[in-house]
């Protein structure tokens, strides 16, 4: 039986990643239109799944019923599979690869695949999941356990891959805490982009997404296109990759405690 | 250089979305992406530490288990961390799991891969002794299907090969001889494919139905379609023990082998060894006994063929001088110390 206080751990990481999306919603004041419109469906799915997680690991934590998730979810899905084939229309397989959708598909798909693939779900218990079904250890099993499987390996590959976009030079077009903390610091810029006085410069990708952000190397005179007064504080890019990474590794947790 | 030049010939707006930052930054490094698929599996390890059956007594049983066999020097210490794990279990185990995700998270986070690198290589070592009985190569029970000569060590030593150093000046024929060297890293290679040939001759597994009994053993509690698949495999191989076992360990020594091959030839061996792999991961591992919820680990199978890869020549051996300081922290992720 996995102790209580391991899924209480789990739940309040996402509790952090709910109120912390929020704060961004809040922040970039998405009915406002323009650029930060279009961010705001990553942060809202961020908040909804957040939300949806915590209540899956703790009963307490509970806010609607299954049905409604699946709908929600089923919804996300959608709306990220739009999103990604928008994207491979102009950028290919890089999409799938390297796109910002591509993980958020497989994050509600997951989810949705954890709401449907629940078997038999019980009463619920004081431990967790419990809206996931019961049993011996107060967790529900996943029907098609390989498909969790597979979940849990794109997940846990898409965390990764985040957390070296996140921490070094990226090749995707990631964010990246040496382009938003400190783009001018000659440490962790781009392989390409030998360090030097005002060698890098934070570009803006409106093609791929409105907030993708490359270091390239180019003129020093050449300011930052667009520049990023989205990307500081709350809104810093990192801060949503560190929420993805967060919730990539929960929910890889959460579909592997469930085979 | 400029944009567009760093772009190439194309002006900047004309320039596929994410083309020129990957003109300007290169081709992603062979050596990192190898080392993330580490770091992946790092972390899976360690969520798959988490699940239920790790928190009951069958986890402590399962590691005594494999004192079972071993000489008393290497059974003792395995016997003592079985009873430290079955008394302080929930402690103990979460600790485990929680230090191997911390593993996966700091391969992959770039100032602290060297870290934990070398962590991962202190704690495999570890774990290959008091948690799985040295992968049992010193018991008659150690074979290639079932995993020898332990998953864990097999992350040990990727680590070793992937370690983010480069010998300078020196020709680097594949990715794993960047850091050791191509002579240490080729016979590392032969040991490793020769033990596993040597395993698969023994007469615990070249017995008539020892790889029958094996893989048929795999298919308790897997999902019906995998067990069909192992049933299936073990039925074909039914009293073809010995057969199955010469041919096994004819295709390992041809692996084991490769490495010192010519190019074109290598890597057809180096096929041969991902397909190997492959078939043991399925049949002879069944992915980890992940699907039955009490596997550990993913197995060897997916680590022998990312050291396949790590084997894979290079298109253009290239000569690497010695780099400055700072772009060979920048390109490795070690500045932040």
């Amino acid at each position: 039986m996995i102790p209580s206080w391991i899924l209480d751990i789990f739940a309040a990481i996402m509790l952090l990643v709910a109120v912390v999306s929020a704060a961004r919603l809040a922040a970039a004041r998405p009915w406002g239109g323009g650029r930060r419109a279009a961010l705001a469906d990553i942060d809202l799915a961020h908040l909804l799944m957040a939300i949806a997680m915590a209540g899956m690991l703790v009963a307490s934590l509970q806010t609607l019923p299954d049905g409604a998730w699946e709908a929600v979810f089923a919804v996300m899905t959608a709306w990220f599979a739009y999103r990604v084939l928008r994207d491979a229309q102009v950028s290919g397989v890089r999409a799938l690869a390297g796109g910002h959708c591509a993980p958020h598909l497989i994050h509600a798909g997951a989810m949705l695949y954890m709401f449907l693939a629940v078997a038999a779900p019980i009463a619920h218990g004081s431990g967790g999941m419990s809206g996931m079904g019961g049993g011996m250890s107060g967790m529900g099993t996943l029907e098609l356990p390989f498909l969790a499987f597979l979940f849990a390996l794109a997940l846990v590959g898409y965390s990764i891959w985040d957390l070296d976009q996140l921490s070094g030079p990226g090749t995707s077009g990631h964010y990246s805490l040496a382009v938003a903390g400190a783009p001018s610091a000659p440490v962790l810029t781009g392989v390409g982009a030998p360090a030097g006085p005002g060698a890098t410069a934070v570009l803006t990708e409106p093609a791929s997404h409105p907030m993708v952000t490359e270091t390239i190397e180019t003129a020093p005179e050449v300011p930052p296109a667009s520049a990023p007064a989205d990307g500081t504080g709350v809104l810093a890019p990192w801060v949503a990759t560190g929420c993805r990474i967060a919730m990539g590794i929960t929910m890889a947790f959460m579909l592997v405690i469930m085979i | 250089m400029s944009e567009i030049a760093a772009a190439g010939v194309r002006p900047a707006w004309r320039t596929r979305p994410g083309a020129r930052a990957e003109a300007a930054r290169g081709a992603p490094d062979a050596r990192r992406l190898l080392q993330l698929a580490l770091a992946g599996i790092w972390l899976l390890d360690g969520v798959l530490q988490y699940q239920a059956f790790m928190f009951s007594k069958g986890f402590s049983d399962m590691i005594s288990g494999t004192a079972s066999g071993n000489p008393r020097a290497v059974a003792s210490p395995i016997t003592w961390n079985a009873s430290l794990v079955q008394h302080h279990l929930v402690l103990v185990n979460a600790i485990f799991a929680t230090i191997q995700v911390l593993l996966g998270i700091g391969i992959a986070w770039r100032p602290a891969v060297r870290v934990a690198l070398a962590a991962s290589i202190a704690w495999a070592l570890g774990v290959w002794w008091f948690g799985e009985g040295l992968g049992m190569v010193l018991t008659s029970a150690a074979s290639p299907v079932n995993g020898a000569p332990g998953a864990v060590i097999l992350y040990a030593l990727l680590a070793v090969l992937l370690w983010p150093a480069d010998r300078p000046g020196r020709l680097a024929p594949f990715t794993a001889a960047r850091a050791v060297g191509a002579p240490v890293a080729r016979a590392l290679w032969l040991v490793l494919w020769l033990s596993l040939a040597w395993f698969a001759l023994l007469p615990g597994n070249r017995a008539p139905q020892a790889l029958h009994d094996m893989i048929a053993g795999m298919a308790d509690g897997e999902p019906g379609w995998l067990a069909g698949l192992d049933r299936g495999a073990a039925s074909l191989l039914a009293r073809q023990g010995l057969a199955a076992s010469v041919v096994l360990a004819i295709a390992l020594v041809i692996v084991a082998a490769g490495v010192y091959l010519p190019a074109r030839y290598a890597r057809g061996t180096l096929v041969l060894a991902i397909v190997i792999a492959a078939v043991i991961w399925v049949f002879g591992e069944a992915f980890g006994a992940i699907l039955t919820g009490g596997g550990t680990d993913p197995n060897s199978g997916p680590l022998l063929a990312l050291l396949a890869l790590a084997y894979w020549p290079t298109r253009a051996a290239v000569t690497r001088p010695a780099p400055a300081p700072a772009a060979a922290a920048i390109a490795e992720g070690t500045t932040a110390s």
